[in-house]
């Protein structure tokens, strides 16, 4: 009894919250001022809710700001977590980079960070400047989540908090996540984030009841990473990134299709893609299997990287850049 | 006292029983000036670290210096460290005991302790790194067997239960005896005391009956706790051997923890040994013998782990793979170079070279020994956690600068120092309340060695008999020895 | 509060500068369109605005207010008022009744006036109104698809238009995939195009799929599309077991829950019974012989 009374009023709480939100939407400004410490945040008042961008400001007091046009999308309630954790049936979805085609813009990540709220220094989407040896030739490498087929980092979850669907998609529950950050150790292609902190983020965002499906809004100490938009896939949309591509270098599709689509509405035989242009997925020998291809960067379309500005470009945290190479040759 | 010690022998032979057992006593009727200043030093580190845990608490992991590249710190590297000086309480107590080493009675409730609180304070790391403790009942909702860090949780859980059950089934006697021989401590908590040493005594008379069946549980737990131990350590491995990572993607991954975990939990046995023999006056017993002899041990240990780091560096050296040939060249002549040298040959190799002269197993000379193989170990683990996450096979490019570098700032420190300093804030309460050596064992040893002195003496071979002629309370049951003691003043 | 207020207030401020200053010099700005015509027959016009300030390179206006016009004679009609997005596009659906001329053309013109931010700009487009019809049997082994382009003319008579290249396309999960390499048919003088569709073809678990023709971004006619779902793709079973025991699953394989249930399960065991053991021993405290 006292349990059924809890979840009624759990259920409450989120319709009051949802309530809210729309009603807030709906008059259209939002002068929101949340006050955690440091952090100020206020959307300015527009004309319409879709253009409305947010200013929040970072821990040391830099700005950034967060796109708040697809806000409105999320006055609906997510999927419940149930239907998160299975994914669409019937699906297996698959993500295709043409190496040649990307010249390094970074309009995938921008749009990735404007879909998530993202803070800047999260690149869920990260453009690499890669050189493999000394003589071979440079290129960009975006790199997403590969949500690997035999992936690492759901492995080592104690919690289940990370976890793989159906459509082929690893998702992160970060409802569920307990932090340990096992999965940060496991993943080999350095593709999770931790919140080591309170998130910064709009409060408009902070009250959209959350998903695994967008990963938002953030909690501390938990775990987040690319998610291919299944929240968007469901409105038939594709991920941010891919239609963010002005270079038209992302394919995005399902698998069981045999077809992949690009940014503009190209749409390909999946199967002959990869067999004509001798696709490849980065690091076979991991034995992760992921569902992201890459396309040899032949015939490149852009001039090539400089691999000497790696380091040398302007953070928005306005420390030092890390100039670090890791593993690269120079 | 005469200062007669037999050659060959563990414990002076001529030691009555009245006087191990007042020996052993002794120390934990009193709380000297000393010790309060001393436990109070201790709770205050501990306090500060306490702060410095719930500022973390408050503010969130951020506060320390891990981030996303280096996501595990000083925190998991002392988790590795404390888990695996666990290991010397199996090792001594558990091993000695089944190949039957008599000398190790008065040494194996040191090791047990060491096991017990490192096992404590080890399990509590791995809480204090998480992100949401507040949901570490998910391990048990939402538990998934398939994760190494859960079969760190099964392990640690098990370990734990096991070293806890090991340390106390040999102080059941000697709980009794504490027990009926309250009336001479001069200690204010004696209320507390007669409390603690009835629940702890189980009702204990010494009976022919309650011998056999701790004798029978003592062989059970001895038997169960050594694989229990090797497995704690493995799986603690698994936790980074099960990735992909370079470095970490090894598989002597296993044995090499396992170890490591054993050559720095020997050597910090030897450390306990020194400090009490020197505290407690425990001369007499802890001997030269037998610091010599714990010297070989740890001399043998050593001597595996360096055959385990040659295997674990000198294989993937010769190969030079990419990935991991960046992280070794940052090893071997990068920015860890130097700590990772002197690791190597400071306290792997210099430790060898040392034990092997006789000269080198003396208890001052173990005593510098073993700390710098205590402080290797640690900083070995620290060597083996944190490269290997600077080193991914994607380059760091582009990030925050705090991204890609890793030192622990206060916060790890001052928490990882309060966690040390609980540890000893543990064994400290422990040594003031219960006797540091196993009573009935040292009593059964020295009748043991008395034995042999008269039977060589009168050449006769017969131990069985004059053990029965020697000892009031020897009684022969089902062709096995088994000395009983009668429990004193009741 | 107080100091959000005084922040607010600045804000407002900082932006009317902003506005005012945009007024003085407003952006350069083009408009391109393009018109679709879907299977239910709506017409619709996509409009894509673009802004350039001086010195800059075009990008996409966001927030522009543009007016849809339909010409009728001599004269424009308002169809619609609309705002560009984030992206610079908008788009209007055309009125059932929208005037045609002699020729059966009809004349759209899109303005963008009065913006704040961008000077004024027009464009207009002039498509002749055509239908396009597919037949085609669903379960036909042959897989024959007939696409008809046909246009009344100016009597009220229906007749089939000749020469228009249709392209054949498969409906995807989010876009339209040509059905085969040569995916183009020019119609005949009936106006129509037959297209043999292609085996292999994925559909769904039944082997469903949506076809489609379509006459792609012509210059007399837009784009005009029409669908028709079939039967005629390959069946793609669902998976068996989506979610089965693995490492990664969120269910262990059964024989890593037994090695494990063995191993703890025999310590615990041995535990439990040295507890049992052990309570004895407590019991037999009054047996005591303390012999
Ligand atoms: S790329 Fe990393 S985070 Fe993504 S599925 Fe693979 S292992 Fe997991
Ligand atoms: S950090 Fe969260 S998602 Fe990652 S392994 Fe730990 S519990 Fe799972």
């Amino acid at each position: 009894m006292q349990e059924d009374n809890k979840k009624d009023n759990k259920k409450d709480n989120k319709n009051n919250r949802r309530d809210f939100l729309r009603k807030s939407l709906i008059t259209g400004g939002v002068l929101a001022a949340g006050a955690i410490g440091l952090e100020k945040v206020f959307s300015k008042e527009g004309e319409k809710t879709s253009t409305d961008d947010t200013t929040v400001f970072t821990r040391d007091g830099k700005v950034f700001r967060a796109d708040m046009e697809c806000l409105h999308e999320y006055k609906a309630p997510p999927v419940t977590n149930e239907e998160a954790r299975k994914g669409i049936a019937g699906k297996k979805f698959v993500m295709v980079f043409d190496l040649a085609k990307c010249d390094g813009c970074k309009k995938c990540t921008e749009a990735c960070q404007a879909m998530h709220f993202t803070e800047p220094d999260r690149e869920w989407i990260k453009v690499y400047k890669m050189k493999d040896a000394e003589t071979t030739a440079p290129y960009y490498m975006p790199k997403p989540c590969f949500h690997c087929d035999n992936p690492p980092c759901t492995k080592v979850c104690p919690v289940g908090a990370t976890f793989k669907r159906q459509d082929g998609i690893v998702l992160i529950d970060d409802e569920r996540c307990i932090g340990c950050r096992s999965c940060l150790a496991a993943c080999p292609y350095s593709t999770r984030f931790f919140n080591w902190s309170d998130p910064i983020q709009p409060v408009a965002v902070a009250n959209i009841p959350y998903s695994p499906e967008h990963g938002f809004p953030r909690q501390r100490g938990t775990s987040e990473k690319c998610d291919f938009c299944p929240h968007m896939i469901r409105e038939g949309k594709m991920p941010a990134c891919v239609t963010g591509c002005p270079m038209q270098t992302i394919y995005f599709g399902d698998q069981n299709e045999d077809a992949v689509t690009n940014s503009a509405g190209v749409t390909v035989k999946l199967s002959q893609l990869l067999e004509d242009n001798s696709a490849y997925r980065y690091m076979e020998e991991l034995g992760t299997e992921p569902r992201v291809y890459y396309l040899p960067p032949k015939n490149r379309k852009y001039p090539k990287p400089d691999m000497e500005s790696i380091g040398k470009e302007k953070k928005d945290d306005g420390k030092k850049p890390n100039s670090d190479m890791g593993n690269m040759v120079m | 006292m005469s200062k007669t010690i037999y050659p060959d022998s563990n414990i002076p032979a001529e030691l009555s029983v009245e006087v191990i057992r007042e020996d052993s006593l002794r120390p934990t009727r009193k709380w000297g000036r000393s010790t309060q200043i001393w436990l109070g030093c201790l709770l205050m580190v501990a306090g500060w670290g306490l702060y410095a845990y719930i500022h973390q608490l408050r503010h969130g992991l951020g506060e320390t210096a891990m981030r996303n590249y280096v996501s595990w710190g000083l925190y998991i590297s002392t988790f590795v460290f404390f888990i695996g000086i666990s290991h010397s309480g199996t090792l001594v107590s558990a091993i000695l005991r089944i190949t039957k080493q008599d000398w190790r009675m008065p040494i194996t409730r040191i090791a047990e302790l060491m096991t017990f609180v490192s096992l404590l304070f080890g399990g509590i790391m791995p809480i204090i790194d998480l992100g949401r403790p507040d949901r570490i009942a998910n391990l048990v909702i939402f538990g998934r067997v398939q994760s190494p860090l859960m079969w760190d949780v099964m392990s640690i859980l098990t370990y734990f239960t096991g070293s806890t059950i090991f340390l106390w089934l040999p102080m059941i006697p000697d709980m009794a005896l504490s027990r009926d021989r309250l009336t001479v401590c001069d200690s204010r908590f004696k209320k507390f005391r007669k409390w603690l040493y009835t629940k702890l005594a189980i009702g204990w008379t010494g009976s022919k009956t309650q011998w056999k069946r701790l004798e029978l549980v003592m062989t059970i737990m001895t038997i169960v706790i050594i694989p229990v131990a090797v497995s704690v350590h493995t799986v603690v491995s698994y936790i980074f051997a099960m990735t992909l990572r370079p470095g970490w993607n090894s598989t002597v991954f296993g044995p090499y923890f396992v170890a490591g975990a054993l050559y720095s939990g020997s050597a910090i046995v030897i450390l306990a040994m020194v400090v009490f023999r020197k505290l407690y006056h425990l001369e007499k017993y802890i001997t030269y013998r037998h610091f010599d002899l714990m010297g070989r041990v740890v001399l043998a240990l050593t001597l595996i782990y360096a055959y385990l780091n040659l295997n674990e560096y000198w294989i993937p050296a010769y190969k030079m793979a990419t990935a991991e040939g960046h992280l070794l060249h940052d090893l071997f002549s990068g920015s860890y170079s130097t700590a990772f040298w002197l690791c190597q040959f400071g306290t792997v190799l210099f430790p060898i070279i040392v034990m092997c002269f006789p000269k080198g197993r003396t208890p001052g000379m173990l005593a510098f020994i073993c700390s710098l193989i205590a402080v290797g170990a640690w900083v070995k683990r620290y060597l083996i956690v944190v490269p290997t996450l600077l080193h991914p096979f994607l380059p760091i490019q582009d990030v925050p600068q705090d991204w890609a570098q890793y030192f622990p700032n206060w916060v790890e420190w001052s928490v990882t120092m309060g966690a040390l300093s609980g540890i000893l804030i543990v064994i400290t309460l422990y040594a003031k309340l219960f006797p540091m050596m196993s009573i009935w064992e040292v009593v059964h040893g020295a009748k043991v060695e008395e034995n042999k002195r008269i039977a060589t003496e009168k050449g006769e071979h017969e131990e069985e008999e004059l053990l029965k002629a020697e000892s009031v309370h020897a009684k022969t049951s089902k062709g096995k020895t088994t000395i009983v003691m009668a429990n004193g003043n009741k | 509060m107080n100091i959000m207020k005084i922040f607010s207030i600045t804000t407002a401020a900082v932006l009317l500068c902003g506005v005012s200053f945009a007024q003085a010099q407003k952006s350069e700005s083009s408009i391109q369109l393009s018109f679709s015509k879907k299977t239910d027959n709506s017409k619709i016009v996509n409009a894509l605005v673009m802004g350039k300030k001086s010195g800059e390179k075009f990008s996409p206006a966001k927030n522009a207010h543009i007016s849809f016009y339909a010409k009728k004679e001599k004269e424009l009609v308002l169809i619609t008022k609309s705002i560009t997005d984030g992206q610079g596009k908008t788009n209007a659906l055309l009125p059932k009744d929208l005037p045609l001329d002699t020729g059966r053309y009809f004349g759209i013109t899109v303005k963008l006036e009065n913006d704040s931010v961008y000077e004024n700009s027009e464009e207009e487009l002039r498509l002749k109104d055509v239908n396009l019809a597919i037949q085609l049997n669903p379960h036909d082994t042959a897989r024959i698809m007939t696409a008809t382009v046909t246009e009344i003319t100016a009597d009220g008579n229906v007749k089939g238009v000749k020469d228009v290249p249709i392209n054949f396309y498969v409906q995807r999960l989010f876009g339209i995939m040509p059905a085969a390499e040569e995916h183009t048919v020019n119609t005949n003088e009936k106006g129509e195009a037959v297209f043999s569709f292609p085996k292999g073809i994925p559909g769904d678990t039944a082997g469903n799929m949506t076809v489609v023709a379509r006459i792609d971004d012509n210059d007399m006619y837009g784009t005009v599309e029409s669908q028709s779902p079939c039967a005629w793709g390959k069946v793609v079973p669902l998976e068996k077991d989506p979610f089965p025991r693995e490492i990664w699953g969120a269910q262990a394989p059964w024989g890593l829950i037994i090695t494990l249930s063995i191993l703890y399960g025999g310590v615990w065991f041995c535990y439990f019974f040295m507890f049992f053991q052990l309570r004895k021993i407590k019991t037999e405290e009054d047996l005591t012989v303390n012999s």
